[in-house]
C-alpha cells in the first residue's frame, strides 16, 4: 500500500470549472485516488470508486461536502450533510413531498407548461435559450411547487446560484456568494404556511408539520433544501438540452424518430455535462482504494463528471450518444444520498426533451457563454438563432 | 435467490420496473409491488439490472 499520487492542479480554477474534462482524464489517468495539493483534497477520478464511495457512507461521512468549513457548519442538521442513523429520518421527511410518489398527479401539468413554453418559443424563432426556457421553466415549476409569490419569486435565481456557489473553497466567489445564500436561509426561517399558495406543495409541507407527520421546525429547512438544491442545477441541465441538441443535430434526429429515447436522452445529457462536477465527504477511517490509502479525516472530492467519462466503464465516454441510455451515470449521486428531487428533475427535463424534439427539426446556435462557477457548470447564455421547425 | 426491497428508502423512482417489467411494478399509489417472489436463474440478470439501477439502493438480492 502506498500514498496516492499527487497533482498540482487547482479544481476551481477558472479554467477548471469552465472546461474540467481535459484535467479530468489526466487525474482519472493518474490514479483512482489523487491527492490534489492545491486544494488539500482527495480526490476519487474513476466510476467504480465513486459509485462504491456513494454507498459507503460508514467510511465516507457526508458530514464535509462542502469545501469549506462555513458552509458545512451552515448544513449541520440538513438531510444533505448527515449520516445515517439521523440521515434517515431527516431523508425521509425531505422526500415526504418530493419522492416521484408524491409528485404523480404533477406529471401532466409539468408537461402542459413545457409544451406551452416551447411552442411559443419554436413560433418566435429565435430565442435567448438560458433566459427564456432554461431558467424559465424550471423557476416556475418550483416557484408553482412550493406556492411562491412575489420578491421570493423574484429572488429564486440568485438565491438558488449563490446556495451552490458556497459549497466551493473558501474563494472569492463563495465569500461573495454567502451574503446571498444568507439571504435564502433567514427568508425560510421566517417563512409562515400563509406566505405560500393554497394547495401548493410548500403548503403541504407545512401541513404536515402542523399534524405531526414531519418534526417541528423543519417546514422552513425543507423549503430551503428545494431551493438550494434544485434551482440552479435544473437550470444547468435544462440548458444543456438545448445546446447539445443543437450541436448534434443527428442525435436530436433519434429521439424526433423514436420519442421512447426521451428519458434515455437526459440520461445522456446528465452523463456528458453533469450540471455538478464535484461534491464532497470526509473519510471516517484510513480507507484503501486500489492500492492507495486516503488518510482518516481527509476531505474528499468525488469528481462525478470525471467518473461519468470513464472509459473502463463507458466505452467511447466522450461522444454524446442518447442511445448508449447510461441509466447508472453518477450526476444524480447514489446510494442513501441520491439526489432527493430527481423525480422531479426527470419530469422537467422530460417534458422538456419531448416537446423540443416533437416541434423542432434543428436549432441553430451562436457560441455559448460561460461564467466561472465553483459547483454547478453550466451555460450563461445561448443564443439560439434559428429554429427550423418540424 | 430474490429480491428484498427495503421499504423506508425506496421512494418510487420507478426505473427497477422499466429495467425488469417482469419481475415488479409501481402501483397506483406509486409503491413498488414485486410480482415475483423468487427469481429463477433465467431472470437472474434481469434481477440483477433492477437493482443496479435503483437510485437510491433500495434493493438487493438475497
Amino acid at each position: 500500500m502506498t500514498t496516492p499520487p499527487t497533482s498540482d492542479v487547482d479544481l476551481f480554477a477558472d479554467e477548471v470549472v469552465l472546461d474540467p474534462y481535459p484535467v479530468y482524464a489526466e487525474l482519472r489517468e493518474q490514479g483512482t485516488v489523487v491527492h490534489l495539493l492545491k486544494n488539500d483534497v482527495y480526490a476519487l477520478t474513476r466510476y467504480a470508486a465513486i459509485r462504491d464511495a456513494l454507498m459507503d457512507w460508514e467510511s465516507f461521512s457526508s458530514t464535509s461536502i462542502a469545501f469549506n468549513p462555513m458552509a458545512n457548519e451552515a448544513l449541520t442538521g440538513t438531510s444533505l450533510a448527515s449520516d445515517p442513523p439521523v440521515h434517515t429520518q431527516l431523508r425521509a421527511t425531505l422526500t415526504e413531498n418530493l419522492s416521484p410518489r408524491a409528485l404523480r398527479g404533477l406529471k401532466g401539468r409539468i408537461e402542459a407548461k413545457a409544451d406551452v413554453l416551447v411552442a411559443e418559443l419554436v413560433e418566435k424563432g429565435s430565442f435567448e435559450a438560458i433566459d427564456a426556457l432554461a431558467r424559465a421553466f424550471p423557476l416556475e415549476v418550483v416557484a408553482d411547487l412550493i406556492g411562491f409569490t412575489g420578491h421570493v419569486r423574484d429572488n429564486m435565481l440568485r438565491w438558488g446560484q449563490a446556495a451552490m456557489q458556497v459549497i466551493g473553497p473558501m474563494n472569492q466567489r463563495t465569500a461573495e456568494s454567502f451574503p446571498i445564500a444568507g439571504e435564502l436561509y433567514a427568508w425560510c426561517s421566517q417563512v409562515k404556511a400563509s406566505d405560500l399558495a393554497e394547495g401548493s406543495v410548500g403548503r403541504g409541507i407545512f401541513d404536515a408539520e402542523a399534524r405531526g407527520a414531519i418534526p417541528p421546525d423543519t417546514a422552513g429547512h425543507i423549503i430551503h433544501q428545494y431551493l438550494g438544491a434544485g434551482v440552479d442545477t435544473t437550470v444547468a441541465a435544462i440548458g444543456n438540452v438545448v445546446a447539445l441538441f443543437a450541436a448534434h443535430p443527428d442525435q436530436l434526429d433519434l429521439v424526433r424518430e423514436n420519442p421512447s429515447l426521451v428519458p434515455a436522452a437526459f440520461n445522456e445529457v446528465l452523463r456528458f455535462w453533469p450540471p455538478v462536477n464535484a461534491w464532497g465527504r470526509r473519510a471516517t477511517r484510513d480507507v484503501e482504494i486500489d492500492g492507495t490509502v486516503i488518510p482518516a479525516g481527509a476531505q474528499i472530492a468525488v469528481l462525478l463528471g470525471a467518473g461519468n467519462r470513464d472509459p473502463r466503464h463507458y466505452e467511447n465516454p466522450d461522444a454524446f450518444l442518447v442511445e448508449r441510455n447510461p441509466v447508472d451515470h453518477l450526476s444524480f449521486g447514489y446510494g442513501p444520498h441520491g439526489c432527493a428531487g430527481q423525480g422531479l428533475a426527470r419530469l422537467e427535463a422530460h417534458a422538456v426533451i419531448e416537446a423540443l424534439s416533437r416541434r423542432a427539426k434543428r436549432l441553430v446556435v451562436g457560441p455559448e457563454v460561460r461564467v466561472p462557477s465553483n459547483i454547478t457548470r453550466s451555460i450563461e447564455e445561448l443564443p439560439v438563432l434559428e429554429v427550423i421547425p418540424a | 435467490m430474490r429480491i428484498v426491497v427495503d421499504r423506508p428508502r425506496c421512494e418510487g423512482h420507478g426505473l427497477c420496473e422499466e429495467a425488469a417489467p417482469r419481475l415488479m411494478h409501481l402501483d397506483d399509489d406509486g409503491e413498488l409491488v414485486l410480482d415475483r417472489e423468487e427469481i429463477d436463474e433465467a431472470d437472474a440478470a434481469l434481477a440483477n439490472a433492477a437493482v443496479r439501477v435503483c437510485p437510491v439502493a433500495a434493493l438487493r438480492i438475497a
